[in-house]
């Protein structure tokens, strides 16, 4: 088949390769599971995360050993790095369950392959947004006064605030993901179980399978319980990203009051998150020698959905500059102006180039299907939303309603100690799924299978 | 390692498992279950038939005990128990309980159909007397696995393996535990 540099996919192209039989891609996929050593790429990838991750754990300490002046925080600018990392990792991690939840709500065949790498990517990148609001509380310790329970002080936490919201939002997040998780695991689990040889390993997948045998009145109860999570989740994501919207739009900061904000972020996490997946798509593929099962199908499927978003973004920010010139408050429109020529231009420009523009090279056919190109497009938009969480969170507070009282950050080595160690987190925790569980759904690839055998 | 627990037949593909399956249904047998890798079309209707909405309902009542709660929780922390004055709005300020709200009542939904889930299944259960047959080893990757139980009212050794031979069943054996 010539594949020329316009040539489409084909409509028809098989989702997964044509010699992958049930029998071999359970060996397969369970055999980078049992196997007794990690290959080397594994250990190296693990050990990079685990060298960061120490980092994180030094950060953590000397943070709350001084307080936050650590960090280049202060008054104007009181939100740093922390909080515009907690929004760039609150995106990553939606960006999972977007195309867990509702592409299995479409019925789309290439979610089956995926969705357990996308499952663990946000499983994997949620503490890493939890932790970053604990550290900048100030007084970590006391976080849990968050909590809505009964205290012998009589004190309640202030319910009608929009960041107890998002505490609320991201706690109920990561235990419904958890359990959406497992409930898509576990016939996985039981597989492995199967083929484990050593008793330890037996035993191991054998507790976490729960002892699961596949009857058919146990997958009547998990496909139907699977479908209506799948139906809660996807509208649960928009709600969670949504609020850290609100965040920003409850405030009175320039660059921030602005009614777009929660559809303007989840437009970001869809982006962003679907970029970070096809990164580790790639990864997974290559490393684990997955290509039969992780096809240029996929990649074709994921380019498009980045490219969706990448135009959603594209009409969010029309309306971010629209706003300040059609609205009349002077502070807006000066903060505005000042993020296009001011201190924070080349972040704000680049960041428009590498989420907006360079995208726009997935219309050609021929984009979607060069690995190197998607993986190269796709770092530019993680660094690119980065950028754009770092302008929208610092530069608006640099520049308020006071012009006595602007002024500027700088983010000191521990402000990016912070975010090279909760890269190393997510990494750590993501190199742990990689080796211990599954990294794509085989009952649900096993449909694909079945179906292509009886066509 | 004595007492007869069924008897539990291998097959090859999905056809031979559905087809065996119709036949014993067929034949008067109630007590029988099929074990396969993925969830067979058409495999339930003969198994279990008749609509399954004992966890749905399970979900949607969870869903609106969770919002109730989280309603309440915000509630009587706002209005009851400590009500503070915040620019004049009212204390039970509903409007600002919504996200909240929203959120307990899908929480509490989901771990429902979790825990329901599990418990309809019947699990945890770390054994069953089936993990000891041969056959069942592949029925969680690539093989077909049916067992009628010893306690179906009509259980015949004999008529039961001449089912699963006329179907082309791959392996044949009695499950004890």
């Amino acid at each position: 088949m010539a594949m020329t540099f316009s040539t489409e996919l084909p409509v028809d192209a098989p989702v997964i390769a044509p010699d992958v039989t049930m029998t071999s891609l359970s060996e397969q996929v369970s055999g980078r599971v049992l196997t007794e050593r990690a290959p080397l790429w594994w250990r190296t990838g693990f050990g990079v995360g685990f060298m960061l991750l120490t980092l994180l754990i030094i950060q953590m300490g000397w943070l709350f050993i001084n307080g936050i002046g650590v960090w280049g925080v202060n008054i104007p600018v009181a939100w740093g790095l922390a909080l515009a990392e907690y929004v760039w990792w609150i995106a990553l991690a939606s960006g999972g369950t977007i195309v867990s939840a509702l592409f299995f709500l479409t019925r789309s065949p290439w979610r089956s392959a995926t969705n357990r790498i996308a499952e663990s990517m946000l499983l994997s990148a949620a503490p890493c947004a939890g932790l970053m609001p604990i550290m900048h509380l100030g007084r970590p310790g006391l976080f849990y006064w968050l909590f809505p329970y009964s205290t012998v002080m009589g004190v309640w936490p202030q319910v009608r605030s929009p960041l107890w919201w998002d505490f609320i939002c991201l706690l109920c997040y990561i235990l419904m993901s958890l359990m959406y998780y497992y409930a898509g695991i576990l016939p996985d689990l039981a597989t492995v179980r199967d083929l484990a040889k050593s008793r330890s390993k037996q035993i191991f997948y054998g507790v976490l399978a729960l002892g699961w045998r596949g009857s058919v009145k146990q997958w009547q109860n998990q496909r139907v319980v699977y479908a209506i999570m799948s139906a809660i989740m996807a509208p649960m994501v928009i709600s969670v990203h949504s609020v850290v919207g609100l965040d920003f739009a409850g405030g009175l900061t320039p660059g921030w009051h602005d009614t777009q904000f929660p559809p303007y972020f989840f437009f970001g996490a869809i982006i962003s998150g679907t970029a970070l997946i096809i990164m580790l798509t790639i990864m997974v593929r290559w490393g684990y020698g997955l290509h039969d099962v992780l096809t240029e199908y996929h990649l074709n499927a994921m380019a498009k959905v980045m490219l969706v978003g990448s135009l959603l973004l594209a009409y969010a920010y029309v309306w971010e500059a629209f706003g300040p010139f059609y609205g009349s408050d002077v502070a807006e429109r000066t903060e505005f102006l000042r993020r296009l020529s001011g201190f924070a231009a080349p972040a704000f420009w680049s960041e428009k180039i590498l989420t907006v523009i360079i995208p726009q090279l997935l219309w050609l056919p021929f984009v979607r299907r060069r690995q190197l190109l998607l993986f190269l497009i796709s770092t530019g938009i993680i660094v690119g939303m980065w950028q754009e969480r770092f302008v929208f969170v610092t530069s608006s507070l640099e520049h308020n309603s006071m012009p006595s009282s602007w002024g500027h950050y700088f983010p000191t080595f521990w402000d990016w100690a912070a975010l090279a160690g909760t890269i190393g987190l997510f990494l750590t925790l993501f190199f742990l799924f990689l080796r211990f569980a599954p990294i794509v759904s085989l009952a649900e690839v096993r449909e694909i299978v079945e179906e292509k055998r009886s066509k | 390692m004595t007492e007869l627990c069924g008897i539990v037949a291998q097959f090859d593909t999905p056809e031979a498992l559905r087809s065996a399956a119709a036949q014993l249904r067929r034949s008067g047998f109630r007590v029988f279950e099929a074990y396969t890798p993925y969830p067979v079309a058409g495999l339930d209707r003969i198994i279990r038939p008749g609509r399954n909405l004992l966890l749905p309902l399970v979900m949607f009542g969870a869903a609106i005990v969770g919002a109730a709660w989280g309603y309440w929780v915000q509630y009587w922390d706002e209005a009851l128990n400590y009500p503070i004055n915040v620019g004049g709005r009212p204390y039970n300020s509903w409007p600002a309980f919504m996200v909240s709200t929203f959120e307990f009542m899908l929480l509490v939904a989901v771990a429902a159909g979790f825990f329901g889930m599990l418990a309809a299944s019947g699990l945890p259960k770390l054994y069953h007397p089936l993990f000891e047959a041969r056959s069942f080893e592949r029925a969680s990757r690539d093989r077909f696995v049916i067992c009628v139980e010893r306690a179906d009212p009509r259980f015949d050794s004999d008529a039961i393996r001449r089912v699963f031979e006329e179907h082309g069943a791959q392996r044949i054996e009695e499950v004890r535990a």
